[in-house]
């Protein structure tokens, strides 16, 4: 019976093909690009000359932008990742709880994730504006400010209100892979644990996060990557200025390639980002997965 | 005290003390509301003096002048304290000399309380009225429900009882939340209202509202000039005010434990459900403005002192003026870009979940630590490099080079999510059919795909929406106006001088409602997915 069900040695890979395909010609190939560009002199054109080394690499890293950016960008995906898992993890807690409503409140926590960023980044936008956004006439309406307050006076303040855009919408993704992992919990545990007796702050941390850390551990190496990757609230919002003060690498990368036309600088920094991101990812990844094994 | 330790006795004394608190607290309501709850300070009148110094003759002049003026005041109307206040201004005159400038204001001041709001005929009055009958009408029903019942355990309460003091408690409820509603109310009619009514058009409501007012502060007498005295209000919430507050939420409490077992029970719920609302009208709250501004003209948008909550009228030209514009073409290219992106993502992605699903063979771990690497990469990383490509493949510009590098960079995630729905269904049935002389396509497209519907259908919507509102490489890729998908397509209503917003959110709320829809569906199946597919591994 079995010889009949084996299949040919090379059947996986036929099944494989298409995909592996689809990702080789347009995901590896353009990071193939990324770094054969990045050890080679482009001119304003885009004309691709000759291997120069970490020449590139030295014009990114020693521009007057660079230590700005890093900086924004460390606290962009520290911030955002971190207080948005915080804020998901309470939100997954409640919608696992019953309650009346709870499928109609768990469709409208959804929305921020099924909307595109730019839309989303542009509402913002609108809401913040210090001479007509809806923030200062909802505040002024309700007579809790007495005087239109300007949500944009410094470029910190605008830097942190994308920052509060961002974590709006990783909320829900983070929020959906941590109901996945309580909703994968057997109640016996929680059965057991009132019998043991113990109280809601034992069995929070005895029970609860040691059997959705791997969910958590997924949702915190994606996000690590998407939010390091996003890019739309940030262009839309400030667009990096006043002077690169808001941007970070990706938003830097992307004015550098497409505005200033400096391609050779921009490919040595997505080579940079792309290393950071592995190390960080990894890093991550390795801890988490030893605390499991632990 | 658990529920379980909770013997009648210990219940006897525990609802004789929360009669007494809340009879305690009903008193400290009744007191609260009986004392002044706004203090109100408007300038009936000012003159400046011209320089002078404090105390000469020019001064004791002007001083005379304004004091026989608050007089008349003091006298015709019912104003409250009438006093006269002086600010002095130094300046130093061309001699070298410090003169003073000083502006005399007859000052009027009046303390309010809600008996006085409740007997005003404003529209805040009447909320304090409601407020006053749902606290009466909650008292009467205790009252009526306790007889007899008094000592027993709650559960034990005829139905009838339970009904009356659940209903109690409701009216508690809805009397505690009219209190702050009857705060910020106030604080909009005095502070925006009013000022409205001096600059806009006056309408039936305004000047009803004003006649009120009017005769709520200055007793009827104001008249003409009700509406100036009113903009220049200033006016405080006394903390009589504040102390009702905690003490309406006392006699809540109470109430709550008259009627059922356990407080923390009930004031844990409460605060779930507290958490909850805010958390959805804060998610709403962009969508609200979206949607606000998507139908006001372009005046409305670009108002700070609008007042409405909704457009005063519902632009539906805006849709036609964006319909003009290019936008379903826009909207046709995002639905064109979506499709092929999917159908190629699912095409390639759902043999290889099959083959990572159901067979074993040597690099499996290999493409599995292929698939995570390419998440690490987004488009916008790669951009340059994509770019180059797509030059190379003469891909650029078109729709078709979006949809296959839509489909490239989701297939990792579809991968993941089918992957982990062949993994849920049992292998069993597509054995039987190859048995059966079926080849493997056949089980697979006959057997398998029919049960995993559900799985498919969910990845197929999410690598739909993930293309849809994908914005980064089209903005590079498309230069063609007419081949820009619907998130390039609206940033056309915004230029750096002037933003055409009622076009924007118009566009984006066309953009967005498909999408929301879609992934409402999806949202339950999107955990089962997760959970199989990758949390679990």
């Amino acid at each position: 019976m079995h010889s009949m069900l084996e299949r040919r040695k090379w059947e996986p890979y036929l099944w494989l093909l298409p995909s592996i395909l689809l990702m080789t010609i347009f995901v590896i190939f353009p990071i193939f690009i990324v770094f054969k560009l990045s050890f080679s002199e482009i001119s304003k054109a885009g004309v691709v000359g000759d291997f120069i080394g970490l020449g590139n690499f030295k014009a990114a890293v020693t521009d007057k932008a660079f230590g700005t950016v890093m900086t924004n960008t460390l606290l962009w995906v520290v911030s955002v990742v971190g207080i948005s898992t915080f804020l998901g993890f309470i939100v997954a807690m409640v919608m696992n709880s019953p309650f009346r409503g709870r499928k109609i409140a768990r469709s409208i926590i959804v929305f921020p994730w099924a909307t595109s960023l730019v839309i989303q980044a542009s509402i913002w936008n609108y809401i913040i504006n210090f001479e007509y956004g809806n923030l200062n006439n909802v505040l002024l309406n309700l007579g809790v400010i007495k005087d239109a307050v300007n949500w944009r006076a410094s470029y910190q303040i605008e830097f942190m209100w994308e920052c509060g855009v961002g974590i709006f919408v990783t909320i829900p993704f983070v929020a959906f892979c941590v109901l996945a992992g309580l909703q994968s919990i057997d109640n016996t545990y929680y059965e057991a644990a009132t019998v043991d007796g113990a109280g809601y702050w034992k069995k929070l941390t005895k029970v609860t996060l040691p059997l959705v850390r791997p969910a958590l551990t997924v949702s915190t190496v994606l996000n690590i990557i998407y939010v390091f990757n996003s890019f739309p609230i940030i262009y839309t919002i400030t667009k990096g200025a006043p002077a690169n003060k808001t941007d970070t690498l990706v938003t830097y990368l992307y004015m550098l390639a497409f505005y200033d036309q400096q391609k050779g600088p921009a490919t040595a920094l997505s080579v940079i980002g792309f290393v950071l991101l592995c190390i960080v990812a990894g890093l991550y990844m390795m801890i988490s997965m030893r605390k499991e094994e632990l | 005290m658990t529920m379980k330790s909770m013997t009648p006795a210990h219940i006897r004394k525990r609802n004789s003390w929360a009669l007494y608190g809340a009879a305690v607290a009903l008193a400290a309501i009744l007191v609260l509301f009986s004392l002044p709850i706004y203090h109100f300070a408007t300038d009936l009148y000012v003159k400046k003096s011209p320089n002078t110094f404090v105390g000469d003759e020019k001064y004791v002049k002007t001083r005379a002048d304004v004091e026989a003026i608050a007089e008349t005041y003091q006298n015709q109307k019912e104003l409250g304290n009438v006093t006269v206040l002086e600010d002095v201004t130094q300046r130093v005159n061309s001699k070298g000399e410090t003169t003073s400038l000083i502006t005399f204001r007859v000052s009027a001041t009046v303390d309010k309380n809600a008996w006085d709001f409740i007997a005003s005929g404003l529209p805040n009055g009447r909320l304090l009225l409601f407020c006053v009958l749902a606290l009466g009408a909650s008292v009467l029903l205790l009252l009526l429900s306790l007889p007899g019942t008094f000592a027993l355990i709650p559960q034990k309460l005829s139905r009838r009882n339970m009904a009356m003091r659940n209903a109690a408690c409701a009216l508690m409820l809805i009397a505690l939340v009219l209190v702050p509603v009857f705060h910020f109310y106030t604080v909009s009619v005095f502070q925006r209202q009013m000022i409205d009514a001096l600059t806009r058009e006056p309408t039936p409501r305004l000047t009803s509202l004003l006649a009120a007012t009017d005769a709520l502060l200055y007793g009827g007498q104001a008249g003409d000039t009700a509406g100036a005295l009113v903009a220049g209000l200033t006016y405080q919430t006394t903390a009589a005010f504040w102390l009702l507050l905690p003490s309406m939420f006392g006699l809540l409490v109470a109430f709550i434990l008259l009627s059922r077992e356990s407080l923390s029970h009930t004031l844990t719920r409460g605060l779930l459900y507290l958490f909850v609302i805010a958390l959805c009208v804060v998610i709403l709250y962009p969508y609200y403005v979206m949607l606000i501004t998507a139908f006001r003209n372009n005046a409305e948008t670009t108002d700070m002192y609008f007042t409405n909550i909704f457009p005063t009228k519902w632009i539906w030209s805006n849709i036609t003026d964006i319909v003009n514009r290019g936008v379903p073409r826009f909207l046709l290219n995002s639905l064109l870009l979506s499709g092929g992106a999917t159908l190629i993502a699912l095409g390639c992605g759902i043999p290889a979940a099959y083959a990572m699903a159901r067979m074993n063979f040597r690099g499996k771990k290999v493409f599995l630590g292929f698939v995570i690497m390419s998440q690490m990469f987004a488009p916008i990383v790669l951009l340059v490099g994509i770019s180059q490509l797509m030059n190379v493949l003469n891909l650029n510009d078109s729709i078709i080079g979006l949809m296959l590098i839509n489909a490239a960079f989701n297939q990792a995630f579809a991968i993941w999510l089918l992957r982990g729905t062949f993994i849920s269904i049992s292998p069993e049935m597509e054995q039987a059919a190859r048995i059966d002389g079926c080849s493997t396509g056949k089980a697979l497209i006959h057997v398998l795909l029919p049960m995993a519907a559900p799985g498919i259908v969910t990845t197929l919507i999410f690598v739909f929406i993930n293309a849809w509102n994908e914005y980064t490489i089209s903005t590079v890729l498309i230069s063609t106006p007419f081949k820009k998908p619907i998130t390039v397509g609206i940033t056309q209503f915004s230029s750096f001088n002037m933003i055409e917003w009622q076009y924007l959110f118009a566009s984006a709320l066309l953009a967005t409602i498909p999408v929301v829809i879609l992934f409402m569906f999806i949202e339950k199946h999107l955990v089962a997915g997760l959970t199989s597919g990758g949390v679990k591994g």
